[in-house]
């Protein structure tokens, strides 16, 4: 049952704040009863056109036509009365509240209801989830909820609300591919039910396994759109990153380094996270570590940097055996860590470059009974010159710079600790093209000079292009341990291994 | 030296010029009064008890929590300071072995503070509210009821006393002022707590052990007590549960003046050493004006929300342009 | 299983906890001392709890929203004080009045804090306690300090109104309030809106995820304003009836009681951190604090050693409730 209706229709939208264009003429056509991704790098102006068809922006320019018909001045309640319902990243639920009622609570506002009949909420809201084949007790906690049902509530009370258009940012992110699959059979069967579906995503395996027509933006601007058949990987990723794919790939002078390893786990277990992980990384490597998200890859950098220990097995730095229990004892040890989440993990937002540039190493600088302001000073103006950060002085709050040169200044905390490894999770997520190529730079120049780089990523090209070995987790074990010389196909399809199996296959080869 | 004109300096500008323009009104308006000896001496006299409150205000403040139970710690430790040197005859041995206990006690309830807020997570508005009621009651079963007065004449001297024309208690202040001065920006802790203030999560991911750097925190805080409550008994020449009641909100006042952000991680030394000086200045035009305690404390309140209201307006400002 | 769970999580709940703490107390109590166990306690204890009880459940409804009031007082003190000194002064005597009156006031105040806290986003604890002092202060420096001790007559009438009196087979008569009746009417109404209205799930919306109450279509300043205006208001009632109690207007004689009265509400389960809270919890931390506040003398305890031991008390209590809080933040997800 194809069906073509546009459901809406956005003609060279505009938008500006102050003096940043975020959209600078965007089209965009969702049809009933598809799934539609919109695909972008982070910054492309993705959360801004969301958030114009959701009626929380005015477009400066441009229209927007809803089943043919012209809008104008759209609110939020206009867009939600039009059937447009917006999944955002953290679902906009309430914790404290039971899952019927966060089901039923929109459409009792929808619906300018003054009382809340709770039999009649709960039952219904048994049928929403019923409707989607979720199986949630509708009376407990929200905040009691795994983060995939908690989507799942989201999703239903979207339906519960009416939605004609449901559009899901980012929904995969936080997803192991179980619940992955289990999204996307539920987003096929609404679009089956004549429900236009966008999803916004930027990797390129699932948009190909889910989408029927895509649109790519970059930088704010229009690039292209298309059926998926329009698309391969080439024509996807050069769409989307404005380059061709394929830079030259990492791998460390011949010669340079003698086989030495600079860092080694053996047997690494924590329970319910990761087991029996070994691994070595010599001197000269840049070391990935890739799986889907739940596959404990980010588990093993917490337990290496002493977030969260692991229960068993050893780690060996400069083969000197070292016992990490705390954070305290991996700075000790050399051992630095790039988290994930920046803005939440990395940085201290309204602190200034300097500051954030010294956090890790304050320690270093008390000597004489005082911190050594001079030194800081330099050592910071020495790592903006450096590693090429973006501003004209350190003292500016740190928020004032682009999320490619924050990402620099949190490698540069950790670098001005002289660390011996360097850990990084998801070091490109959210920076721009120029400053992705400026960290991949300087995470090979660390490697070549001898520090032990691991990265973290599930960004399978930028593993491919920057790592020169590379370990695939998946359920806590790992299932695959390649060279950069395989094809991204190849990396792909050792993702979903099973996880215990293949760990033991491996073992006894 | 390009840490002395700052953009976040706007706010020790302002403090400084109100300053400014008090003391010009003063000259102009009451140069006989305000400008003499005697009422010179008698701000130096009031000030400290209550400004070395503020300190310990500030230092929560920024960590990103706040500490409402300082007066209770200060009564505390003031009661126990008494006791101890009415117990020993008023020695000056007594005198010194008061004062130590006394800043035990401070540090000891900022420790107990810290790690109900550091080790189980307590919010620190929750924690001190029930810590001020917890360090009274603790001063009261001292005291039974009635105040402990006539203290030993050397420890009346402390914030009575006067080397030549300047108060000792002057010294002390600046003594304090220095300490935290150094210990704010010139120590690692000083900085980790703006960390932690600034970005929990980001101070954890850093290395920064917040849970140490909440227990000194509020031990530094507990400290700021201890040594008001030294004062204030001295002063006063008497130790009770429930003296400087008001100090409480005067504190508060003091530091959200002096531009420390109540959702912390922003604030300067400075900023509150002038916003002390200040306010000690309105307090004495409120004297001069013969302008009732109740005035006052009205006065103060409304002046604490219109900093408020001022802070969140311009802060919203901020944001409109940035974004 | 599920049931099983179900059981184990109700009987370790906060209400469960509390009535337990209470039953152990009142036994201890009764075997120091017979005379406790007897109807006339519970008239005692409920005519101590009237004017806990009423701001108490005002508060709760502040900390559920995300906020805090530590301006009661200060605003219970003028509601009480204006209304008794304008009658005084102009011979005004009627019971709409002064209530009236009260509640205008109270409301007022509650304004002024909702402008602070809703639309300029000032902290509430901070904003509050400014305006406590703001309205203490000038309550005093207007008015001065005196208390206002020959209340109108019909005030005075309402002070005589029992709702019912028991006599004790000691010939001793208790006799309960007819005021009684405003914390009864308060709580039964608050549950109903807390429960059954749109209105009432959105406090609690917004006490849970402000952000996503708003996308939900909440009107969360409203919201704020109703929440803060209404306890306003209720406070001023709450003020005419301690008034009315005490036989006497002050100025000051409400003044430090936030303290006991935040107390009995987190005792009583309702999370600091706001979205969680019910009047059945509430009611039963109130009795709870009045139970240890008027028996603390009957277990043999120094009178000055109360303030020690019910903020003792209060930080177990507190610190109790806000673990569990966390706990089951952390609980398994399913």
């Amino acid at each position: 049952m194809e069906n073509t209706n546009p459901f809406i229709r956005l003609t060279d939208v505009r938008k500006a704040f102050g003096g940043v264009r975020a959209l600078k003429g965007v089209d965009l056509e969702l049809r009933c009863g598809e799934i539609h991704c919109l695909a972008g790098e982070n910054g492309c102006g993705k959360s801004t056109l969301i958030k114009v068809i959701s009626g929380v922006y005015h477009p400066d320019r441009g229209t927007i036509e809803i089943e043919g018909a012209v809008v104008r001045n759209m609110k939020p309640i206009d867009a939600i009365r039009h059937g447009i319902q917006v999944i955002y990243q953290d679902f906009a639920v309430f914790p404290n509240m039971s899952v019927a009622e966060n089901i039923g609570i929109n459409r009792l506002l929808l619906e300018g209801e003054k009382l809340v009949n709770w039999k009649e909420t709960r039952k219904r809201a048994i049928d929403a989830m019923a409707a989607i084949g979720a199986n949630i007790d509708p009376d407990i906690l929200l905040e009691r909820l795994s983060v995939s049902n908690k989507q799942l509530v989201a999703i239903c009370r979207a339906l519960f609300n009416n939605a004609r258009l449901i559009i899901l940012d980012e929904p995969t992110t936080a997803l192991t591919s179980r619940e992955v699959d289990l999204l996307f059979n539920i987003l096929r069967n609404l679009k089956d039910q004549g429900i236009a579906v966008m999803i916004v995503n930027h990797k390129m395996d699932e948009i190909f396994r889910i989408a029927d027509r895509i649109t790519i933006l970059r930088n704010g601007e229009f690039i292209s759109s298309g059926t998926r058949d329009e698309y391969n990987n080439a024509r996807f990723s050069h769409d989307l990153t404005g380059r061709e794919l394929m830079a030259v790939k990492y791998s460390p002078a011949p010669g340079d380094f003698p086989d030495e390893t600079v860092f080694e786990v053996e047997k690494l277990t924590r329970e319910g996270s990761f087991y029996d992980i070994s691994f070595a990384v010599r001197r000269g490597d840049v070391f990935g570590i890739t799986g889907l998200l739940g596959s404990g890859r980010g588990e093993i950098a917490d337990a290496i940097f002493g977030l969260s220990p692991a229960e068993s097995g050893t780690m060996h730095l400069n083969g000197e055996l070292i016992d990490v229990q705390s954070i305290d004892d991996a700075m000790n040890q050399g051992i630095a860590y790039v988290p994930e989440d920046r803005l939440t993990q990395g940085l201290f937002l309204e602190r200034s470059i300097q500051d954030n540039i010294m956090a890790a190493s304050l320690p270093a600088y008390f000597s004489g009974l005082k911190l050594q302001t001079g030194k800081m000073n330099e050592d910071t103006d020495r790592w903006i010159r450096d590693i090429d950060i973006k501003t004209n002085s350190a003292e500016p709050p740190i928020n004032t710079l682009s999320g490619g040169n924050q990402q620099k200044c949190v490698m540069a905390k950790w670098l001005n600790t002289k660390p011996k490894l360097l850990v990084l999770n998801g070091p490109t997520v959210g920076v721009d093209i120029g400053s992705k190529a400026e960290i991949h730079d300087l995470v090979r120049q660390l490697a070549a000079e001898g520090v032990g780089v691991i990265v973290i990523s599930d960004d399978i090209s930028e593993l491919l292009e920057n790592c020169n070995r590379i370990i695939v987790v998946h359920d806590g074990y790992i299932v695959g341990r390649v060279t950069n010389d395989v094809s991204e196909t190849e990396l792909l399809a050792l993702l979903s291994r099973p996880g215990k199996e293949s760990h033991e296959n491996e073992v006894t080869d | 030296m390009r840490s002395v004109l700052k953009k976040s300096d706007s706010n020790v500008i302002a403090l400084s010029f109100l300053i400014v323009v008090i003391l010009i009104a003063m000259a102009l308006f009451m140069p006989d009064r305000f400008y003499t000896m005697s009422n010179l001496r008698s701000i130096v006299f009031q000030f400290p008890e209550y400004g070395v409150l503020a300190f310990g205000v500030m230092a929560c403040m920024i960590s990103g929590g706040i500490d409402i139970s300082l007066v209770g710690i200060a009564n505390l430790s003031g009661v126990i300071a008494a006791t101890i040197m009415l117990g020993m005859g008023k020695s000056n041995l007594s005198i010194v072995l008061g004062i130590l206990a006394a800043l035990a006690t401070g540090l000891l309830a900022g420790l107990f503070n810290g790690s109900l807020i550091g080790f189980l997570r307590l919010p620190p508005m929750l924690v001190t509210l029930c810590g001020s009621q917890l360090y009274a009651g603790l001063a009261l079963i001292i005291t039974k009821g009635p105040a402990l007065n006539d203290l030993p004449d050397n420890y009346k001297f402390i914030a009575n006393g006067s080397i030549g024309q300047i108060p000792v208690v002057l010294f002390v202040f600046i003594a304090v002022l220095v300490f935290v001065y150094f210990v704010m920006n010139r120590t690692v802790f000083g900085r980790q707590v703006r960390f932690m203030g600034s970005n929990y999560e980001a101070a954890r991911y850093s290395g920064i052990n917040n849970l140490k750097t909440t227990l000194r925190c509020y031990a530094f805080s507990g400290l700021m007590g201890a040594i008001s409550g030294i004062l204030m008994s001295s002063h006063f020449n008497s130790a009770k549960s429930d003296y400087g009641t008001q100090y409480t909100l005067f504190s508060i006042l003091i530091v959200v003046l002096g531009g420390v952000h109540p959702d912390g991680g922003r604030g300067r030394v400075a900023g509150v050493t002038l916003s002390i000086i200040l306010l000690q200045f309105i307090t004495q035009l409120f004297t001069f004006l013969r302008i009732d305690t109740n005035y006052r404390t009205s006065a103060y309140g409304f002046i604490l929300i219109s900093v408020l209201v001022i802070t969140m307006i311009s802060d919203k400002r901020r944001l409109r342009r940035m974004t | 299983m599920k049931t099983k769970s179900r059981i184990s999580e109700l009987l370790t709940s906060n209400q469960a906890v509390i009535i337990m703490v209470l039953l152990v107390l009142s036994i201890a109590i009764g075997l120091r001392n017979n005379a406790f166990v007897s109807f006339s306690t519970v008239v005692i204890l409920a005519r101590a709890a009237i004017l806990m009880l009423i701001f108490a459940l005002c508060q709760m409804l502040v900390i559920i929203s995300g906020g805090i009031d530590v301006s009661f007082p200060a605003i219970a003190c003028a509601a009480m004080y204006l209304p008794v000194k304008m009658m005084l002064n102009y011979e005004i005597d009627n019971l709409w009045f002064p209530f009236g009156m009260a509640i205008l006031i109270g409301a007022f105040f509650g304004l002024i804090n909702a402008v602070l806290i809703a639309s300029l986003r000032i902290p509430p604890l901070i904003a509050t306690l400014g305006m406590n002092s703001l309205i203490s202060g000038g309550l005093l420096a207007f008015f001065g300090s005196t208390e206002l001790s020959r209340l109108p007559d019909r005030l005075n009438e309402m002070f005589r109104s029992y709702l019912f009196t028991y006599t004790a087979s000691s010939g001793l008569t208790y006799s309960l309030t007819i005021l009684f009746i405003i914390p009864v009417v308060l709580a039964i109404g608050l549950s109903i809106f807390l429960r059954y209205t749109t209105m009432g799930r959105g406090v609690y919306a917004i006490g849970g995820n402000r952000s996503a109450a708003r996308i939900a279509g909440f009107r969360v300043i409203r919201i704020q304003y109703f929440v803060y205006i209404f306890v306003g208001a209720v406070v001023g009632i709450g003020a005419m009836v301690s008034c009315i109690l005490n036989r006497a207007a002050s100025p000051t004689n409400l003044m430090g009681s936030e303290m006991m009265i935040i107390a009995a509400v987190v005792v009583g389960g309702t999370r600091i951190t706001g979205g969680h809270g019910s009047v059945s919890g509430t009611i039963l931390g109130v009795t709870l604090i009045a139970l240890i506040q008027n028996n603390l003398i009957m277990l043999g305890i120094p009178t000055h050693w109360q303030p020690f031991i019910l903020g003792f008390l209060i930080v177990l209590g507190t610190a109790f409730t806000s673990l569990k809080a966390m706990a089951s933040m952390k609980q398994a997800k399913v």
